[in-house]
């Protein structure tokens, strides 16, 4: 069950494999989590580095911290509430430094493999039908 | 909990319950793609009783599960939970981009480091207002979790 975090190459990979899998169903969903990670593998006691007398010490951090980033295609157990053995979750621990290469490719992967979205054009052919919707963009334009 | 109607909307509410909650809150993104075997839509199917063979074929080509993406700022603290929901693949780049600033949010970077030579004459101005609104914003917060959330819940509802 704990396969402990994977590099960032690994997890790409099992996320693309993940929502392709998902896609060939049919149906189904894929979670992506994140946040912060304060707790450090090195010192299993301590859940953050909290100064004492201070216990907003998590607004201003001494250093930055490193972001986990979990995906998991959801089936933890089946129908009859069994515990599915087949179920995929994925964590990777990503640094402050490669916060931004990461997310660029997040993105990347994101955009090529969730298909099922409606598209641009599809949209303007049911422009009349979603009037509901038109309301909403005039809403985002004012705002 | 709350559905935003758009996705700045949602992306502002949330930089706030990060910037208040750095620590707890979390960021969870579900991409949905619905069952239409299920009884759900079954059930649609059903109103329209007429020759079986024929009329079944043709929507069954037609019906082609349309997924959803949905996005959720949770604070398990403070119980906040702000949602978006989107259909349109137009905003999967634009949603990804506002979780890779929302992660420099909670790794406590400062916002923008890419740019840094135009930005320095932005960026003094808005260091100062950002230390001056992460002073008060503290001090409601813990006093009362359901507070804070009872203050984003109104925001959500215009």
């Amino acid at each position: 069950m704990a396969q402990g975090h994977v590099s960032q190459d690994e997890f790409f990979t099992q996320l693309t494999s993940i929502i392709e899998k998902k896609q060939q169903k049919g149906h189904g969903s894929v979670f992506l989590t994140q946040k912060r990670l304060t707790y450090d593998p090195a010192k299993p006691t301590t859940t953050s580095e909290a100064v004492p007398g201070d216990p907003q010490s998590d607004l201003h951090p001494t250093l930055p911290l490193p972001v986990i980033v979990r995906a998991s295609d959801g089936e933890t157990q089946s129908k009859d509430r069994v515990k599915n053995k087949d179920h995929v979750k994925v964590s990777t621990i990503v640094q402050p430094d490669d916060l931004e290469a990461f997310f660029t490719r997040y993105a990347e992967v994101c955009k090529a493999s969730m298909l099922s979205l409606r598209k641009r054009d599809r949209k303007k052919r049911k422009a009349d039908k979603g009037k509901k919707k038109k309301g909403a963009e005039t809403g985002e334009k004012k705002g | 909990m709350v559905y935003l109607p758009t996705l700045e909307e949602w992306q502002r509410n949330a930089a706030l319950l990060l910037q208040a909650r750095p620590a707890s809150a979390r960021i969870t993104t579900k991409y949905h793609i619905p069952n239409l075997d299920s009884k759900r839509y079954a059930s649609k199917k059903r109103q329209q009783p007429s020759g079986e063979g024929q009329n079944e074929a043709a929507p069954e080509a037609a019906r082609v599960p349309r997924a959803v993406l949905e996005v959720k700022a949770y604070d398990p603290v403070s119980g906040v939970t702000l949602k978006f929901k989107t259909e349109k693949s137009a905003d999967v780049g634009r949603l990804v981009a506002g979780l890779g600033r929302m992660g420099r949010t909670m790794a406590a970077l400062p916002e923008r480091a890419e740019g840094l030579e135009d930005a320095v004459m932005e960026e003094a101005p808005a260091a100062e207002e950002a230390a001056q609104e992460t002073k008060p914003a503290p001090a409601p917060a813990p006093a009362t979790g359901g507070g804070g959330g009872g203050k984003k819940k109104k925001k959500g509802k215009k």
